[in-house]
């Protein structure tokens, strides 16, 4: 009883917050803001580290509704941390770079009065971050796709007012692509709904065909793969770099979590198609990740990395019990990673004054040192070194050789995918950080733009140490029912 | 497991603790320090501490290497499990076997006093945090992969090399130092700079061995999902092959094996090992004695050594091992070439490690058909190697910086001036080339009487090309001894302190003379068989043969030749990483440029495009005016009079 009591208040505190928050001072509010995802998230690992599993019932609704309620176990709650840590570290971060960035459009006489953009800014940032928040605690498809809508539209808003370049423009088309995806898994909803007569995932019993197939192509536009992938590096690199940071790592990856979820009520369409999707998959991460090559922009350059990685997680979701521990870690090795990514990208264009062309750069780790080893720990991150990347490969590999054994072609692929994913990380180190320096003054810059980053590191090393790594995955293996003994 | 040694394993755990994370703590202090306020004066203490913690280290690697079981190749390995992924079966498994315990102790001993040389040596630089922490998050790591037993913890101590590699090797990101290159600066070969600057070695070296790991890592998802363990010494290797069949087997080890060749510069890998070379000289000693490269060759004994393949007679494993045998004879013999003509002294050095590499890998194969000695000499070669190619680079880095010229060069007037590094270099080299009777010499008899076994199966080949890398193993090392001290040209020297440098170089190379004494007096394996073996004739012929290349590389360092050139550009195996890939991956990156051009062309501009001009087309037709409806709806009528007409509705 004690662990659902203390769930439910640490969801509200967010929440709460939310709305509290516009009324205060910018300083105080990033601090508030900060510790209101904080409590959630020490409740959380505490949820996490006792294998909590348990629902907490909000609302019974009649058919084709059904029940309305909170569902915590090992999945939800690895997802819950994740969010939870990054966006306490991005809200310590956004007020040094939103007061950059307002500063910025108050000289070009876009807007007046900074506080008050704060206090817009602060409902906004804590919306968007407390409906991804109880997205993973959801435990009805409606309400899931509630919060999926509202976080699309705090982060619709935010792009929109304080973005970059052809923000208006950029926003837009944001918005037209992911609502193409909320209406695909919309329509997929209401069909399992009338057909099951219930959206409680509890209660789901059989996904039929067209649903599952509407809900995945939602999801890939989402996610995104090959094809829909175009929105992510416009929506990602003109978004004020807060908002990128929240973006890339949590948003997009949760189209991953809804279909983790649909599997675990009905896997036939994954299994049925498992040879289709994961060729795409690997196309799409591979592509992906050739891509990240070309790029001139240190943002955009991450958002492609960012669709090549969340081809793992659509790689990973075909690999039986094995490959959905992968989604699961590779979730969050995506979002440790590459919210720290996204933070040293922004610290550079606050410190910099907008400094984010790749070709500019060099030999950064001159003038700020402490950001370059961010920015190492993050590309360390995604490709799996010394960090819990590392086990999200490892099941991903373990899992290619349940479901297909020694078939070389998929072996290759999906090994090359992780090759690229080392190559492009310390290409991009090198051209940006190393070498002959550029020919800057060394800057002084506010701590809440480095000192964030290291504590989301500190986690992503700290998840392949036990206790950590021991309680996430033997929770997993409850969960995800991998064998009696061992296989 | 756990319960039977705990009693027998007092205090294990925190003595595990002690080993591998003294050092990383260690290193904090400068590695904070630094970061806040980079270059304070007070900070350059710091990395005594740093030091301090390679030392704690070193105690317990020697408190093992004496107190825990045996120490014999015979002897039961011992095992500590910490709880890690119990449900998985995935522990921190910890063995203590004749392996490790010596590999262990060899690794602490080198990386302390190579640290002790480092305070001197890097005294001035301008990123000592960075460095410390590296190099000792170095040293941890190979500690890590040498003790673990399960895969999967190895694969951390094996990643941590990689990186702590990457960073070290590209320690003076700024490019700015001539000294700190590989290559003659501006020299171009077909349009391909034939010089490399630190950053550029610390991203050649990072990316083949990514290359490499991830096949490996491939196979321990592989080998978990088909056994359920982990486990190197539980691991059954004999079912396997009659699970998955000997090409199974063959595509599983052939994975598995590309870390180790990748880590370990085997061909066609072993460009980026030349250019380390940017890094700190400690970095190369370090790199190439104990850690990193001497990492793949360890495991793949250690997997040798549980797999015993020769109890097996598998086809599956003999393709295997036929492929480590020759791949390292080939290697060893490239990398040897590239040596004697080689004119900077560090990477005249790094080639030589390539080849002793490629001598270890080969050895170690030949224990499929010859049995676990082969598996010893390769071992007892590599402790050998490791204590005098260590030395080798201490003075090398000593020269460099008295001379300021990373060349060979250097005549009578440095020998007399800078004695304890000729003393030392005299001494490494005679004792590293295999003259009788010193130390090499017993081990490659050893290595002689393993590849003259292997008649049999492949005639005299494996032995006819041991006997000539070896020969030309010597006379390069001859040479090296040669242009430093002898014949090289005229320097200028700076003279300045070194008195803690020539100390730790003087001490690794007087270990040469302690293992000398192990070969000689012990009455153990496999040391009597060493001795047995170098007994025999045919060693005392080779070891005759290796004196007089020696020779003719010390009295005669230099050879006008042609084909010098083409061994001293590596036979250009560069245009692999520099050309061939880079250029195959930036056309795919192209080809992909153009396609997401097309792509968000077509959906951000065509498309919204198409609607405007659809929707422009719609207003057009509702002006509101009659007659234009009029107009349309007489048109249509026409039309579908036409249609009828056509179709033969109104006659």
């Amino acid at each position: 009883m004690i662990s659902e009591y203390s769930l439910v208040v640490s969801l509200l505190i967010p929440l709460i917050a939310t709305f509290v928050l516009p009324a205060l001072k910018p300083r105080v509010a990033t601090w508030i803001s900060a510790l209101s995802f904080l409590i959630p998230m020490v409740v959380i690992l505490a949820l996490l580290l006792t294998l909590q599993e348990f629902e907490v019932p909000i609302l019974a609704l009649n058919a084709p509704i059904g029940d309305f309620y909170l569902l915590s176990d090992p999945i939800s709650n690895a997802f819950g941390f994740t969010v939870c840590l990054v966006s306490a570290m991005v809200a310590l971060y956004s007020l040094p770079y939103m007061k950059h960035r307002f500063e910025e459009m108050v000289e070009a006489g876009e807007i007046k009065d900074i506080t008050w953009e704060f206090r817009k800014y602060w409902f906004l940032y804590n919306l968007y971050a407390v409906s991804m928040l109880w997205l993973v605690y959801a435990g009805n498809l409606i309400l899931l796709y509630i919060f999926l809508e509202i976080s699309l539209l705090a982060s619709f808003l935010l792009i929109y007012m304080y973005g970059y370049g052809n923000r208006q423009w950029v926003g837009i088309l944001y918005f037209v692509w992911t609502h193409i995806a909320g209406v695909l898994a919309l329509l997929g909803f209401l069909m399992v709904g009338f057909s099951n007569q219930t959206l409680a995932l509890h209660s789901l019993s059989t996904i039929g065909f067209l649903p599952w197939l509407l809900i995945f192509l939602g999801m890939v536009v989402k996610l995104p793969g090959l094809g829909p992938h175009i929105w992510l590096p416009w929506a990602h690199a003109e978004a004020p770099t807060p908002v990128s940071a929240l973006l890339s790592p949590l948003t997009v990856g949760l189209a991953g979590y809804v279909l983790l979820r649909v599997y675990l009520v009905d896997p036939s369409f994954i299994v049925e198609y498992r040879d289709v999707i994961i060729a795409y998959a690997i196309i799409s991460s591979v592509y992906a990740g050739f891509s990240v090559f070309k790029q001139k922009d240190y943002k955009r350059l991450l958002a492609y990395s960012t669709v090549s990685q969340m081809g793992y997680v659509l790689i990973a979701i075909c690999l039986g019990s094995y490959g959905l521990i992968g989604v699961v870690i590779q979730y969050m090795s995506h979002a440790f990673g590459k919210s720290i990514l996204f933070m040293t990208a922004g610290a550079i264009i606050a410190t910099f004054h907008g400094l984010r062309d790749v070709a500019k750069m060099g030999g950064m780790h001159e003038y700020v040192p402490t950001i370059a080893n961010a920015a190492l720990i993050g590309f360390m991150t995604l490709s799996g070194i010394l960090t819990i990347g590392m086990f999200g490969e490892f099941y991903i590999l373990a899992g290619l050789t349940k479901v297909y054994g020694f078939n070389l072609t998929v072996i290759l692929a999906v090994v090359l995918v992780f090759i690229i994913s080392g190559l492009y990380s310390f290409y991009t180190m090198k051209i940006i950080y190393y070498g002959q320096p550029a020919g800057y003054e060394k800057p002084r810059f506010s701590k809440l733009l480095d000192f964030p980053l290291y504590v989301i590191a500190f986690f992503s090393v700290a998840f392949i140490f036990p206790p950590l790594s021991t309680a996430l995955l033997s929770g997993m293996k409850i969960l995800l029912g991998i064998g009696g003994g061992m296989p | 497991m756990t319960e039977g040694m705990i009693e027998e394993l007092p205090m294990m755990g925190e003595l595990l603790a002690l080993l591998f994370f003294s050092p990383i703590i260690a290193s904090f202090p400068i590695a904070i320090a630094w970061g806040i306020d980079p270059r304070p004066e007070w900070a350059r203490k710091l990395p005594v501490l740093s030091v301090f913690g390679l030392f704690v280290s070193l105690c317990v690697a020697l408190y093992i290497l004496f107190n825990v079981g045996e120490l014999s190749p015979e002897a039961e390995p011992i095992k500590y499990t910490v709880y890690w992924l119990p449900d998985f079966n995935i522990n921190f498994v910890f063995i203590f076997d004749y392996l490790s315990k010596l590999m262990g102790a060899l690794t602490a001993v080198i990386a302390f006093l190579i640290g002790v040389y480092g305070l001197e040596y890097m005294r001035d630089d301008y990123r000592l945090g960075w460095y410390w922490f590296f190099f000792n998050l170095f040293t941890a790591s190979m500690l890590l992969v040498v003790y673990s037993d399960n895969l999967l913890m190895l694969l951390i101590g094996w990643e941590g090399l990689g990186i702590a590699s990457w960073g070290l090797i590209g320690h003076w990101f700024r490019d700015d130092d001539e000294l700190s290159y590989v290559g003659v600066l501006k020299r171009k070969v077909a349009g391909l700079n034939m010089f490399w600057s630190p950053s550029t070695g610390g991203w050649r070296a990072i990316s083949t061995i990514r290359i490499g790991d991830m096949p490996m890592f491939f196979a321990l998802g592989a080998l978990f999902a088909l056994t359920g363990n982990l486990n190197i010494s539980e691991i059954p290797w004999a079912g396997l092959e009659e699970k998955i069949g000997v090409v199974g087997i063959v595509v599983l080890m052939a994975a598995f094996l590309m870390g180790p060749f990748t880590k370990s510069a085997q061909l066609p890998f072993s460009e980026w090992l030349m250019t380390a070379m940017t890094g700190p000289t400690t970095v190369s000693a370090l790199l190439h004695s104990a850690t990193m490269v001497a990492a793949g060759t360890y495991v793949f004994m250690r997997l040798s050594w549980y797999i015993q393949p020769w109890e097996l007679h598998l086809e599956g494993y003999e393709y295997v091992y036929i492929l480590v045998l020759f791949l390292g004879l080939i290697s060893s013999l490239y990398a040897a070439l590239v040596a004697t003509s080689t004119r900077e002294r560090k990477v005249l050095l790094a080639a030589s490690t390539m080849s002793s590499l490629g001598l270890m890998f080969a050895s170690a194969a030949a224990s499929y058909w010859i049995g676990k000695f082969a598996v010893l000499v390769a071992f007892w070669y590599l402790i050998t190697h490791a204590f005098a190619k260590a030395t080798l680079f201490l003075v090398a880095g000593h020269l460099i910086h008295e001379t300021h010229d990373r060349f060979l060069c250097g005549d009578m007037e440095v020998a007399r001036k800078l004695k304890w590094a000729f003393v030392a270099t005299v001494i490494a080299t005679i004792f590293l080339s295999g003259i009788p009777p010193f130390t090499a010499y017993w081990v490659k008899s050893g290595m002689d009487g393993v590849m003259h076994h292997l008649e049999h199966e492949f005639g005299l080949l494996p032995l006819a090309l041991l006997v000539t890398i070896s020969a030309i193993y010597s006379g390069f090392l001859g040479k090296f001894l040669s242009m430093n001290f002898f014949k090289g040209k005229k320097v200028h020297l700076h003279l300045h302190g070194g008195g803690i440098m020539s100390t730790a170089y003087v001490l690794m190379v007087s270990m040469l003379i302690v293992i000398l004494g192990l070969y000689l007096t012990s009455h153990e394996e496999p040391f009597v068989e060493f001795f047995h073996e170098g007994l025999l004739p045919s060693s005392f012929a080779v070891g005759l043969i290796v004196l007089v290349a020696y020779s003719i590389g010390l009295f005669k360092p230099q050879l006008e030749s042609p084909i010098g050139q083409f061994f001293s550009d590596r036979m250009y195996v560069m245009f692999l990483n520099d050309y061939i890939v880079p250029k195959i991956g930036w056309a795919v990156a192209k080809v992909v440029d153009y396609g997401n051009m097309l792509i968000d062309f077509t959906c951000h501009q065509a498309i919204p495009q198409m609607f405007e001009v659809y929707s422009a087309g719609i207003r057009f037709v509702q002006n509101g005016s009659l007659e234009r409806y009029l107009r349309i709806v007489i048109g249509f009528v026409m039309l579908i009079v036409v249609v009828a007409v056509a179709a033969g509705w109104i006659v």
